[in-house]
């Protein structure tokens, strides 16, 4: 264990990311925009990545902020794949709005 | 590995299908105006098809089995055992009957090498899945899965029904990634590894609740991929609106895939002892879902109108009775194995049955029928062989005796009910009994409904003659796995008792 990890316990790096998720979340459930959406799933993504990044500093291995650049990598997979059905959408619907499409009954 | 080939030989299956869809890819990069539609099919189902020989190889030469232990690559981040080649088998089987079929549904589309392509990178990521030995490999292999299967379903991009449906399985499937990648995070936090051999070992000084809610978090995330409840309503959704052969890929070979997560994640990382005596009982959750989640799925599937929407509801039918490979475990059951590997028996039958059901789907879409039970009458005067094809899937997915659909169910229930859990046995016996009403409404349709009119049959003036071959490939396979079916539910028992 590290001196800097030593001074703050693991506890508050667990309590910071559940909170940048529990935004996240807000944001999925509240939000009726498909671009607001793709904001809030950046967020829970790199509420993970804090994870990843605080428990490898507090474990001293490397394998947590190795993954994280993974998974930042995969998050601008995603993003971009996200976007470009936000596009189509757009096209066939003019709006991104993700509440409007309604073609099949839930 | 023996015969003294390098042990990434092991990965041959994985290798093959990214090798297929780059070629496709490169081809369509370089010559756009020389390709055609049926070059990129035949090229596709001839490398789907050598990685099934790929994996049917390294079962059988027993160069990858449960004896002589798995092959291990890549400081333990992947692991080849016999289940991965089983589940690989499905994943490729499926996936050559796609693609054969999609020869047929997208013979007038614009560019149909993108969709042979992202097909088969989808079919990677579920190769590299099932092999899948630490929580990052799972994830990225879950991702590479998930991004083309968003596109796929969004794949015919004029079409309002179709760019709806992916709008909707990328919402679901990106927040349900987010939560499934937190819960990795979590369990990460708890234990400070991903190898899932290590995170089993590791002692957790007083951060057994941060792993039960990490463990709670990956639970979404399975049950997300393999369509179950709680993440199951955008399975209708998806399935309806994504072009058929899409559909049979999702809920086949994409279900499958979902399923390999669960068995070798939770039996792995999370034994079963040490999940008791730490009071994080994942397998009463899976016994939950499992329950709600087939309940739900045929009770949904009997009200439906639309028989593509009913085939979606029995998908999420089909995935409960798959989860009581997970939830029917016991601390040193005496049916542990047996009950998992009566599982991923099911699932292999399933992703014949499954695949032809919904591409019979893909034929009544290109011959312009219309898509509810009504429409589909007296449909066996005219195409009779499909007609007969699709009453063997029905009857199959009913688990009536004659077929193989029966005899996976009957070992898994049998299963269950020997490691003690009766009632979830008798819960989906119950559930078949409901299913045997929707499924023979189709079969009804067929055969002993008069058309609307008789001018009702009359668009049917083609022969997709490749949607023909997969759909009677998929009905014979699915007769000839009655026979086959000792060899199969043998592998499959000996795949999963080496988890245990």
């Amino acid at each position: 264990m590290t001196a800097v990890a030593s001074t703050i316990p693991p506890s508050w790096y667990l309590l910071l990311a559940s909170a940048v998720f529990c935004v996240g979340l807000f944001g999925v459930l509240t939000r009726r925009s498909a671009l607001y959406f793709l904001m809030s799933v950046e967020l829970m993504m790199n509420a993970a990545n804090i994870n990843f990044v605080a428990f490898a500093l507090y474990y001293g291995d490397l394998t947590g902020q190795v993954f994280a650049l993974f998974v930042i990598a995969l998050a601008a997979a995603e993003v971009a794949i996200g976007i470009g059905i936000i596009l189509v959408l757009y096209r066939n619907f003019g709006t991104t709005d993700v509440t409007v499409p309604a073609e099949m009954r839930w | 590995m023996v015969n003294g080939l390098p042990a990434v030989t092991a990965l041959l299956p994985a290798l093959l299908f990214a090798a297929t869809g780059l070629t496709l890819l490169l081809v369509d990069t370089i010559r756009p105006d020389a390709r055609s539609n049926t070059s990129m099919a035949v090229v596709g189902a001839i490398g789907s098809l050598a990685a099934l020989a790929a994996s049917v190889w390294l079962t059988a030469s027993g160069a990858v089995n449960p004896d002589s232990g798995a092959v291990l690559l890549f400081a333990d981040a992947i692991k080849v055992d016999t289940m991965a080649l089983f589940f690989t088998a499905i994943f490729a089987s499926v996936t050559a009957l796609v693609l054969v079929a999609a020869h047929d549904y997208f013979h007038d589309h614009d560019n149909p090498a993108a969709f042979y392509s992202l097909v088969t990178f989808a079919a990677t990521g579920m190769a590299i899945l099932a092999v899948a030995n630490s929580l990052a490999v799972v994830f990225v292999a879950l991702e590479m899965v998930s991004l083309p299967s968003y596109v796929l379903v969004a794949y015919l991009k004029q079409n309002r029904g179709s760019v709806e449906a992916g709008l909707k399985y990328f919402l679901v499937g990106a927040l349900s990634s987010a939560i499934f990648l937190f819960g990795i995070s979590l369990v990460y936090a708890a234990t400070g590894s991903l190898i899932l051999s290590d995170i089993a070992s590791a002692s957790i000084e007083g951060l057994t609740g941060v792993l039960g809610v990490g463990i709670v978090m990956m639970i979404g995330g399975v049950a997300f991929k393999t369509a179950s409840v709680p993440f199951h309503f955008w399975a209708p959704e998806a399935y309806e609106g994504a072009p058929a052969p899409v559909s049979a890929f999702l809920s086949s070979a994409s279900k499958a895939a979902g399923f390999v997560v669960a068995f070798r994640v939770f039996t792995e990382a999370f034994p079963i002892e040490m999940a008791v005596a730490a009071n994080i009982d994942w397998m009463l959750a899976f016994a939950i879902l499992a329950a709600v989640t087939m309940t739900l799925g045929n009770f949904a599937a009997a009200v439906q109108e639309e028989v593509k929407r009913m085939l979606a509801y029995s998908s999420i039918g089909h995935a409960g009775y798959a989860l009581i490979g997970v939830a029917a475990l016991t601390v040193d059951g005496p049916a542990n194995g047996t009950v998992m590997g009566a599982a991923m028996a099911h699932l292999l039958v399933y992703g014949f049955m499954n695949t032809g059901a919904f591409l019979f789907v893909a034929m009544a879409e290109r011959w312009g029928v219309g898509r509810t039970f009504a429409d589909y009458a007296g449909l066996w005067r005219r195409a009779p062989v499909a007609s007969v094809a699709m009453a063997v899937f029905m009857f199959s997915l009913a688990g009536l005796p004659p077929f193989a659909g029966f005899f996976s169910k009957y070992f898994l229930f049998q299963a269950a009910i020997d490691n003690g859990f009766l009632w979830l046995a008798g819960l989906g016996a119950i559930n078949s009994v409901v299913s045997l009403y929707y499924y023979s409404r189709v079969v009804k349709a067929l055969f002993l409904d008069d058309p609307a009119s008789p001018s009702a049959l009359d668009a049917i003036d083609v022969r997709p003659t490749a949607l023909y071959a997969a759909v009677v490939f998929a009905a014979v396979a699915t007769v000839l796995l009655l026979p086959g079916f000792g060899p199969v539910i043998e592998t499959a028992e000996a795949a999963a008792s080496a988890l245990f």
